[in-house]
């Protein structure tokens, strides 16, 4: 009986997808005794069928999505639905142990045994954050995880990968060169040169994509971060056009090496402390002599 | 004014004037003003020897005198700090005289320069005698003189008013501004006729007029081909005749040491002047595309602000030397900490204020060596931070702040300048040391130099000649040789380095509200 109670009340419920209040159920199960309706919400919330929501001063009956209960095996304990609950609203940005246990208000060593469970059941994975590598966050095992947990194409595992990024910085700049030098061989007018010397990021990820220089697979947002550092290394300007998208372009330094940085003063680390007196003179100084030699 | 510049002015000036000027410029370099008993007071010197130090210092103009505010009768120095620079900087006055004028040019200069201050005659009569360049005339030199006084390369000081009343301690001068470029009477009859001794410097007649080199004439050549090889190394040869030409065309309506914005310039203007004056038919065919060029470049030199005229341009000097300003300790960065390290200097410039965090991503560099880089720019002062404190807290934990990388350009500016002070001062005094050292060296074989001048002029056999030479031994010559070489790259040094103290130099006159003293008539 309880168990009938139960389908008609489901299908009620799913029927609002805004949730169902206890007014809705009485109307729509009129000839339902109050007690049964109760003994049917009741099998349906250990089913993991509905969830009560507090709406105001009401309770509010809402069906839960078949695909997402899915996942969690029927046998699992309730103390394994939360946390797997808590995990799964963390999304692919992940969630850290310390949230979990605010949230679930399990004590370490449960929830630790928990997890490790779910880990072997593979329904949860744990990833590490590049911003902090002590750091772990818990997140649905059949996810990717967000680019700013595992930073994009630019790290392997924990690591940043410089070289990686040098070489690309390095064939952008080339890239652009190469364009600049093509428009100067055209003379068509200054403006015209200018030009043909832009380069959108489209071009420029046509090209390196071409050049086949990369093992993973680069989006145009990730050549943009690339072109921006070029852009910040002094060797080309980011132009914006007149739709908002910006186009890139070489450029060489308007001054040529100051004239401060051809003596060792220049680039002296200890110029702070060079004076008439002391260990830091300009008689006794080391660089001083040896670019004298 | 730094420390540092105290010591490169003095240093400067004992390399000049010797012992006795360096201790007066010293005593008048930390105080505004000093009668003459003062400074005998504080140099321990005595009041004759005070009084001709003065006087050459006042001869080339780095010190001027007022009349005391209390005492009428007595009159207060004061050192003219900015312009001690100048003296380290005269080869490329000279230099530059040489390339517009020719060799005669150079001489007057030179003469000039030697002299501080002199009158016209004085100074034609010391180019003549020099002997060798006779072939080019009297004349040619006295055109010239006047060339580059109606170029404002030379300019007379404001003469002295002779008062009937013998009285009057404090000598009074007459300065008039349409009057510092009015050519003299040169009477070249009367030249000649002093050089051979049958009259004298009275007969002239010109000894109120006395003559100078106008620096800030020469600066303002200096601080136009610095902007003009910037566009050419950015933007090509045509634009930075472009630029040349509208500079022409500026000078025309404004004062050149305006400080932020030039007078506004019409694009017709700009045309009528290139077509009359170059030859260039690639940049008469696309002048409107290099002008827009030069205004949508990041530089900004040049502003369009209307459309009167087919367009109305100002000069944006401000905006220039700031760009050109950054360039320069972006270049310092690079050469000192690395490539990476101006990366993040640029990524601060760009983003104006930003965190660590965000700092290391956009410049894409891991975070350890994000850090130290800019740990060290903040340590050397290239960078500065700006904690931002969240209200709150409230004595429990810590109050919540965000510190954020900032670059204050004018405080940069003026370390970097600093450093170049110190710089500067060092290699002086490295090649005084350096000439200390070998001073007996050097003597000997300036000596020795000599003897064999007198040696060969008396016809002396070759064979005692060589002899004679060979008493300066191979090691010796050795140790000499070297000892000039060191000595030629520390000169160099301070020439390349003058450039970069220059260049800051305009920046603070252009950029910043701080007294340069720079202007068209000093």
């Amino acid at each position: 009986m309880a168990a009938e109670v139960a389908n008609l009340l489901l299908s009620v419920i799913q029927g609002i997808p805004a949730g169902a209040t206890n007014d809705d159920l009485t109307k729509a199960l009129s000839d339902v005794p109050a007690a049964t309706r109760v003994e049917g919400l009741n099998i349906l919330l250990q089913q993991g069928g509905i969830e009560i929501l507090k709406k105001g001063e009401k309770l509010v009956y809402r069906a839960k999505d078949p695909e997402k209960k899915s996942a969690l095996p029927k046998d699992a304990d309730n103390e394994e639905k939360i946390v797997y609950g808590i995990v799964e609203e963390g999304v692919n940005k992940g969630i850290w142990i310390r949230d979990i246990r605010m949230k679930s208000n399990l004590n370490m060593t449960q929830l630790n045994k928990i997890l490790k469970n779910l880990e072997t059941k593979k329904l949860i994975k744990a990833v590490k954050s590049v911003n902090a590598s002590k750091k772990k966050v818990y997140m649905l095992y059949n996810l990717e995880p967000d680019r700013s947990i595992t930073g994009g194409a630019w790290y392997q595992d924990q690591d940043f990968e410089v070289e990686f990024v040098d070489v690309l910085n390095q064939q952008c700049l080339r890239f652009l060169q190469m364009k600049r030098e093509n428009a100067e061989k055209k003379r068509d007018g200054p403006l015209a040169l200018k030009q043909l010397s832009c380069c959108t990021v489209n071009d420029v990820h046509k090209f390196i994509s071409d050049l086949g220089i990369s093992k993973v697979t680069l989006d145009e947002d990730d050549l943009e971060t690339i072109l921006k550092t070029v852009v910040y290394d002094g060797n080309a300007e980011r132009i914006m056009q007149q739709d908002g998208s910006y186009v890139y372009r070489a450029v060489n330094l308007p001054l040529p090496p100051t004239g401060l940085v051809q003596m060792p003063c220049g680039i002296c680390p200890v110029i702070k402390n060079c004076s008439n007196c002391g260990d830091v003179t300009a008689i006794k100084c080391q660089y001083m002599k040896e670019w004298l030699e | 004014m730094s420390a540092d510049y105290a010591h490169l002015c003095s240093a400067i000036v004992e390399q000049c004037f010797g012992k006795v000027s360096q201790a007066v410029s010293d005593c008048l370099f930390s105080a505004t003003t000093r009668t003459l008993s003062q400074i005998a007071n504080a140099t321990k010197f005595s009041r004759k020897e005070v009084g001709l130090a003065l006087s050459v210092l006042i001869k080339f103009r780095l010190v001027c005198f007022e009349a005391s505010k209390l005492n009428p009768f007595v009159p207060e120095y004061s050192l003219r700090r900015l312009d001690i620079l100048c003296l380290l900087r005269y080869p490329r006055y000279i230099h530059m005289v040489q390339t517009k004028y020719g060799n005669v040019g150079a001489s007057i200069a030179e003469e000039l320069i030697n002299a501080g201050s002199d009158t016209a005659s004085a100074i034609l009569i010391k180019c003549l005698s020099e002997g060798d360049t006779k072939a080019d005339g009297a004349e040619s030199y006295r055109n010239t003189f006047l060339q580059m006084i109606t170029d404002h390369y030379i300019i007379k000081r404001p003469e002295l008013i002779l008062s009937e009343e013998q009285d009057e301690v404090m000598p009074k001068f007459e300065s008039n501004e349409c009057d510092y470029f009015r050519h003299p009477n040169i009477d070249l009859q009367l030249i000649e006729k002093i050089r051979r001794g049958e009259a004298t410097f009275a007969e002239a007649g010109d000894s109120a007029m006395i003559w100078n080199i106008n620096y800030d004439r020469f600066h303002q050549d200096f601080r136009d081909s610095i902007m003009i090889d910037s566009i050419e190394r950015k933007l090509g040869e045509n634009a930075s005749e472009c630029f040349r030409f509208i500079l022409k065309i500026m000078y025309k309506t404004t004062d050149p040491w305006q400080r932020k914005l030039s007078n506004q310039i019409t694009f017709v203007d700009i045309k009528q002047t290139i077509e009359k004056k170059s030859n260039n038919l690639d940049l008469m065919k696309h002048l409107d595309q290099y002008i827009s060029l030069l205004t949508d470049d990041s530089l900004g030199f040049l502003r369009r602000v209307g459309d009167m005229g087919g367009g109305l341009y100002v000069v944006d000097m401000e905006h220039a030397f700031q760009s050109l300003a950054f360039a320069c300790i972006e270049s310092v960065i690079t050469e000192r900490f690395s490539s990476k390290a101006a990366r993040i200097f640029r990524v601060i410039r760009f983003k104006k204020f930003i965190e660590q965090e965000d700092l290391q991503k956009e410049a894409m560099i891991p975070a350890k060596e994000a850090k130290s880089l800019a740990y060290n720019l903040f340590q050397e002062q290239f960078i500065h931070v700006k904690a931002i404190k969240k209200a709150g807290g409230g004595g429990n934990g810590l109050a919540k702040a965000f510190y954020l990388f900032q670059i204050k350009e004018k405080d940069s500016v003026r370390m970097l300048l600093d450093i170049c002070y110190k710089s500067l001062y060092n290699t002086i005094e490295r090649s005084n040391f350096e000439k200390n050292e070998h001073k007996g060296l050097i003597e000997k074989s300036q000596r020795l130099d000599s003897i064999v001048e007198t040696m060969k002029e008396r016809g002396e056999s070759d064979e005692y000649i060589a002899e004679i030479v060979e008493t300066f031994t191979p090691p010796e010559v050795e140790i000499l040789n070297k000892v000039k070489h060191r000595i030629k790259t520390l000169s160099k040094a301070e020439l390349t380095m003058d450039q970069t103290i220059f260049l800051l130099q305009m920046y603070q006159h252009h950029c910043t509200i701080l007294p340069t003293g720079i202007g068209k008539y000093k």
